[in-house]
């Protein structure tokens, strides 16, 4: 049972695949993990400290929501790399 | 810090430079607030944007340009301010340095104590006071050297190495030794270090641990379970089944408790004054207590799950004995 290096990225980018197509209206508002309130700009930096010093719940919302907006652009140029990567070596 | 004396209209800029935008963007001081500065600082870190960016609209002749290869020239400035802070948060090359800074006696005592924890006394760090280089007093850690208690980074890579080397030579002692093992085995370690590192850091995150410990302390602590399954694995090759199981189980309890009382003082800073870096929020009782949950839950599930599958995970037992 070797779990080497590539099974871990792999998985890595699956997780946060999982996380990215999780869909904010139709499943994240249905349990109540919706992120709600839209962030604006001028008051960010008191949004961030109200939000750090909540639960486990509020950070777990704040990480998924955050890998949704930072990674959906990255994550396509990653799969596809991943793609060509097992179809030429896998 | 030296690009603050850097002139920033010459017209001649280095080919290295970072391009230089032409009309006022505001952004890139938006992005990068400094990693260490306290967040309710964010506001006023915003404040005189605006005030250098908006001018620059409003006049449509030579200044204007001047204006805007100001800001751009204050822009690169600030990024490359934030390249440089964030190289130094990631890439601690003095730091490093620190961390191999041990002595024979402090190898010695310190793989004693990895094997043998349950007598040891004070599990905290000493710290002493030093004037920086900005002048003020700041406190930090004694080095390896000096301190039992400091994590160090001789041991864990040591350690690894060595794993890598033994489980090899038992495959080979098994007579089926294949120079791929090495990589593979390599990689295994790697992966479960790595694995480690994400699971305590995404613990830190949903706990809100703010500690401003390094991340190669954590990489430091999960190095030292290489010495148990290092002694775990040379008794493999006693080829007593009995034996080997309880040598793990020693060895697992002691990396267990040794982790649980040294990541004490790393994820559970204590308020009190002794402590140099101590920090200076309230944690309330429950917050308290989770955190201790997860550094238990840390220190003994996730540890037997790992060193089992570090020290097990190979199938060169049946055949060695």
């Amino acid at each position: 049972m070797f779990f080497g290096l590539m099974p871990l990225i792999k998985m890595t980018i699956l997780m946060i695949n999982a996380i990215a197509i999780l869909s904010e209206d139709r499943f994240l508002a249905r349990i109540g993990w919706s992120t709600a309130t839209p962030a604006e700009p001028q008051t960010f930096g008191m949004q961030q400290q109200i939000v750090a010093n909540e639960s486990i719940k509020a950070k777990t919302m704040n990480l998924i929501s955050a890998t949704r907006t930072l990674m959906r652009i990255p994550l396509i140029g990653i799969n596809s790399l991943l793609i060509i990567y097992e179809l030429l070596l896998g | 810090m030296q690009r603050g004396n850097y002139p920033p209209n010459t017209a001649a800029s280095p080919p290295l430079h970072h391009p230089v935008p032409q009309h006022p963007v505001p952004i890139p001081v938006m992005h990068s607030p400094p990693p260490l500065q306290a967040s309710s600082a964010y506001g006023s870190t915003y404040a005189p944007t605006p005030a250098m960016g908006h001018p620059a609209y409003g006049l449509l002749n030579d200044p204007t340009a001047q204006m805007a290869f100001q800001v751009g020239g204050r822009a690169t400035e600030v990024a490359g301010q934030y390249v440089e802070q964030n190289l130094g948060k990631y890439l601690q090359i003095s730091a490093l340095k620190h961390y191999f800074n041990v002595s024979n006696g402090y190898v010695l005592q310190k793989l004693g104590l990895v094997l043998f924890p349950w007598r040891h006394r004070p599990w905290s760090r000493s710290g002493s006071q030093r004037t920086g280089a900005s002048g003020q007093m700041e406190g930090y850690f004694l080095p390896p050297r000096e301190d039992i208690n400091s994590p160090d980074m001789y041991i864990p890579v040591m350690a690894f190495v060595t794993y890598i080397l033994l489980s090899t030579l038992l495959y080979g002692l098994a007579g089926r030794f294949n120079p791929e093992q090495l990589g593979y085995t390599a990689s295994f370690a790697f992966t479960i270090v790595i694995l480690e590192i994400i699971i305590i850091k995404i613990g830190c995150y949903l706990l809100n641990i703010n500690n401003d410990s390094q991340l190669l302390d954590l990489v430091a602590y999960s190095g030292y379970k290489f010495v148990g399954i290092i002694v775990t694995l040379t008794i493999t090759t006693l080829g007593s089944k009995w034996l080997e199981y309880l040598v793990f189980g020693y060895t697992f309890n002691a990396n267990a408790f040794f982790l649980l009382r040294s990541l004490k003082y790393v994820l559970l800073p204590d308020t009190t004054a002794d402590n140099p870096r101590s920090t200076t929020y309230a944690v309330n009782r429950t917050q308290r207590n989770r955190r201790t949950q997860f550094l238990f839950l840390y220190s003994y599930l996730v540890q037997l799950i790992f060193m089992w599958s570090l020290s097990s995970g190979f199938s060169f037992r049946s055949a060695a004995a």
